[in-house]
Order: structure tokens, then C-alpha cells, then sequence
């Protein structure tokens, strides 16, 4: 089954997870490294998801001008 | 053969609904612009004033629910209206819509109506609703050729990507305006998914071309709005009604842009900066384990050094014995050693620190 792509509402999420991790008591420094790569690849992915992601802008047709 | 229209004989009803043709042909919409006097309203539902300048006057008539706003004597207004005769022969404009004309009449409505919303509760804060922090959805009404839209689009599109924006474009001036935005407004409500933040923007302007804002079904409209709003009109000085009753105000549609989007910029700025101030995090967790193995490592050594000089000592201690029990310390202090058999006439050895005697046995004695 194919994996739902994370949004970057998703990825921030996670990141804000893993930096929560270094001030919680789960913190161990054999884990430690292990967590910060995964954040710092996080923050690789959001920042190449800002920069690419367009907005869509559509014009309505409904016109406005009188009543249907 | 037809007769000429000075020889025609009109019923008076005929006339009347003759003058009526004409006026109607001649001037099918007309907007005059003059001083409000007499003005009431009968039954709750008819209104009547008087609209007059310094040498004339006219008799208006209009219906309550196509007053847009409040007016009273002595406000200047242009009303849009259709000259007729009545059947009693008097001539009256039969109005359409109404709207204050120059900067003290448009204050003056301003004022009464914002007066009267605020009453009704309609400004409140108890009222007033967030907006998502980063809509995917959001709907727009504004003119697509007006700069505050341009300026609008740019800003959200520099700022923030992936949102879908519905952009209903409408006039956002003059007297058809209000009723424009106000079917943008239910279009939007209408839809099965709604959008997630509903924006209406229009960029600086005189008094009169921002008065569309002061509506007072407009701004019911937006009050009823199931999808939180965010008004941004005019410049940051400018405040409609509009923007009073939005859930969220912007000073103008630049602002709008930047209250309904973050900046990806800052946002990227700060995902780097969480990042980053882990590693210090790392450091530190490491130079508190390097202290307290150091802690431990002191502690074990300590015990070992205490453990050595307590043996030393001891051995010191037993060499000091030792050294007392040599028997050459002994001869040192005085005493002298002696070997051999004890009985009279045996050969006997006698040994001091210098010397080394032989003696013979002359006297054994028991003590």
C-alpha cells in the first residue's frame, strides 16, 4: 500500500517531536545522534517543501453581478 | 389619418401614463444628488423625504429594506431613482438606493450606523473567531484588477505555497458593490466544504469609494459569515464597518496576505535554529557524563592511593619493629651478646658493637 505523503504541517510536527525529545527524560546520548540526523533531515525536507510548494489560485466563474 | 398630438384629447390617466412613458424612456435611471429634509418613515415600511438644493425640491419615495444605510435631515445623499407622476399628479422620484454623498455625510451615516450594530452586539470580541494558523483553503472577494488584489496575491505567494485560493471577483466600489460581495459571501457559505478563512479586500481610496464597506447588509452578511473572515480595506488610517465586524481586521490587503500565511523565510530561518541549537544540547549532555565519570574515576583512584599509603604505613610500621628487634640496635645501646655453654670452666663468647671477647666461666650463680 502506497504511504500518504507527509505535509509540512506533518514534518513540523515531527520535528518539534524529536526536539522535545532532547529535553525529555527519554534523552540518552547513545540515541542522541541518531534523533539530531533525523531532525536535521527534517528540516532539510521542510525547508525544500517551502521553497517548492505553489499556490493555486482559481478565479471563480460565478458571476456576481445580479441574481441567479 | 392619425391626428396631430396638439389636436390629441388625452383621459387624464391616459396622460398621466403617457408622462410616465416618456420619463421612463428619457430617463429610465437618473441620480440626483441634494439635501435630505422631511424624512419619516410610515408603517414601519414606507419611506418618504424630501430631496432639495438652495432653489429646488423633490419628493422621494422608497421602501425601508432599500435603505442601506441610515439617513436623516440634513444629510446630503445621491439617490438613483426613477422620476414618475403619480396618479394625483404629483411628481415624485421613486428610489432605488440611497448612499451619503461628501465626507460629513458619510461620517455622519458612518457613525449612526456603527452606533446601531454595536448595540445589536454585531462588534464584539466575544464574537470575533481565529483563523488557522496555515489555511490549505481560502476564499477571496475583491476586484481581480484592483492593485490591493495584485498586491494581495503577491504577498501570499512570496510569503507561503500550497493553499488553494477561490477568488470571487467583484466591484468593490460604487453602488452595486455591496450586494456583489454579499452573493460572493453566501456563494462561498453555500458550498458543500467550506473554505477555511473567507478574506475580502479592497485597497486605498476616497471616503465615498470605500462607503461600499459601510453596508448594512454587507456587513450583516459578513457578521453571518459561517467561515471566519478576515477584512483588510483601504489604507491603515481607513475603518469600515466591514473591517469592525470581521473576525479578523487587516490594516490593508498587503496585511491581510501577511496575517493569513506565515512567512516561509522565518519559518525556515526557524527549523535551521531548532536544529542547530541541538548540537550545544549534545555537547553539554556529553561534558556532564565526562564529569561525572570523572567524579567516579577520582572516587575509585582515591580509594586505591588511600589503600597503598595505608599498607606503606603499615610496612613502616613493621620495619620500625624490626628495626628495634635488630640485635645490632641492641649492641648500639650498650648491651653486649654472649654464646656458649653455661657451666664453670666453659670457654664462652663475648660480643659488644666493637668487639668480639672469649672469657672462661668462673662463677654460675642462679638469680
Amino acid at each position: 500500500m502506497l504511504q500518504k505523503s507527509k505535509t509540512i504541517q506533518d514534518k513540523m510536527a515531527e520535528l518539534t517531536k524529536t526536539v522535545d525529545w532532547f529535553d525529555s527524560d527519554d534523552f540518552s546520548i547513545e540515541l542522541a545522534i541518531d534523533k539530531f540526523k533525523e531532525a536535521e533531515s527534517l528540516a532539510v525536507d521542510i525547508e525544500k517543501d517551502l521553497l517548492s510548494l505553489k499556490n493555486e489560485i482559481n478565479i471563480v466563474k460565478q458571476k456576481f453581478d445580479s441574481e441567479k | 389619418m392619425a391626428k396631430s398630438q396638439s389636436q390629441l384629447i388625452f383621459s387624464v390617466s391616459d396622460f398621466i401614463a403617457v408622462v410616465n412613458q416618456t420619463l421612463d424612456y428619457a430617463y429610465p435611471f437618473v441620480e440626483i444628488e441634494g439635501e435630505v429634509a422631511s424624512f419619516k418613515i410610515n408603517q414601519g415600511k414606507f419611506v418618504f423625504f424630501d430631496i432639495k438644493d438652495k432653489s429646488g425640491s423633490i419628493n422621494c419615495f422608497m421602501t425601508v429594506w432599500q435603505m442601506r444605510v441610515p439617513i436623516e435631515d440634513g444629510m446630503k445623499v445621491v439617490v438613483s431613482a426613477n422620476p414618475k407622476l403619480t396618479q394625483w399628479g404629483k411628481f415624485s422620484l421613486t428610489v432605488k438606493s440611497i448612499r451619503p454623498s461628501g465626507e460629513g455625510a458619510l461620517k455622519k451615516s458612518f457613525e449612526l450606523l456603527k452606533a446601531k450594530l454595536d448595540s445589536e452586539g454585531l462588534f464584539a470580541v466575544e464574537r470575533k473567531r481565529r483563523l488557522p494558523i496555515t489555511p490549505a483553503r481560502i476564499a477571496v472577494i475583491s476586484s481581480i484588477q484592483a492593485a490591493g488584489y495584485a498586491d494581495f496575491i503577491k504577498i501570499i505567494n512570496d510569503r507561503w505555497g500550497g493553499v488553494k485560493v477561490d477568488v470571487a471577483h467583484t466591484q468593490v466600489q460604487g453602488a452595486d458593490a455591496p450586494d456583489q460581495i454579499i452573493r460572493a459571501i453566501n456563494y462561498f457559505n453555500q458550498q458543500e466544504i467550506i473554505p477555511e478563512v473567507l478574506v475580502i479586500i479592497r485597497g486605498g481610496g476616497s471616503a465615498d469609494d470605500l462607503s461600499a464597506f459601510n453596508d448594512e447588509l454587507l456587513v450583516r452578511a459578513i457578521a453571518s459569515s459561517r467561515i471566519p473572515t478576515l477584512v483588510g480595506v483601504g489604507h491603515e488610517n481607513d475603518e469600515s464597518l466591514a473591517d469592525l465586524v470581521a473576525d479578523i481586521r487587516a490594516s490593508t490587503p498587503s496585511n491581510a496576505a501577511q496575517i493569513i500565511v506565515p512567512d516561509k523565510t522565518e519559518i525556515i530561518r526557524a527549523v535551521k535554529y531548532q536544529v542547530s541549537s541541538l548540537l550545544p544540547r549534545i555537547l553539554q549532555a556529553i561534558n556532564q557524563k565526562e564529569q561525572a565519570l570523572e567524579l567516579i574515576l577520582n572516587g575509585a583512584m582515591n580509594k586505591v592511593v588511600d589503600s597503598i599509603n595505608n599498607k606503606l604505613s603499615d610496612v613502616k610500621n613493621l620495619k620500625n619493629i624490626l628495626s628495634q628487634l635488630n640485635p645490632s640496635t641492641i649492641l648500639a645501646r650498650g648491651y653486649a651478646m654472649l654464646r656458649g655453654e653455661i657451666k664453670l670452666g666453659s670457654m664462652i663468647e663475648i660480643e659488644t658493637i666493637k668487639y668480639i671477647m672469649k672469657a672462661e666461666v668462673n662463677d654460675v650463680t642462679k638469680k
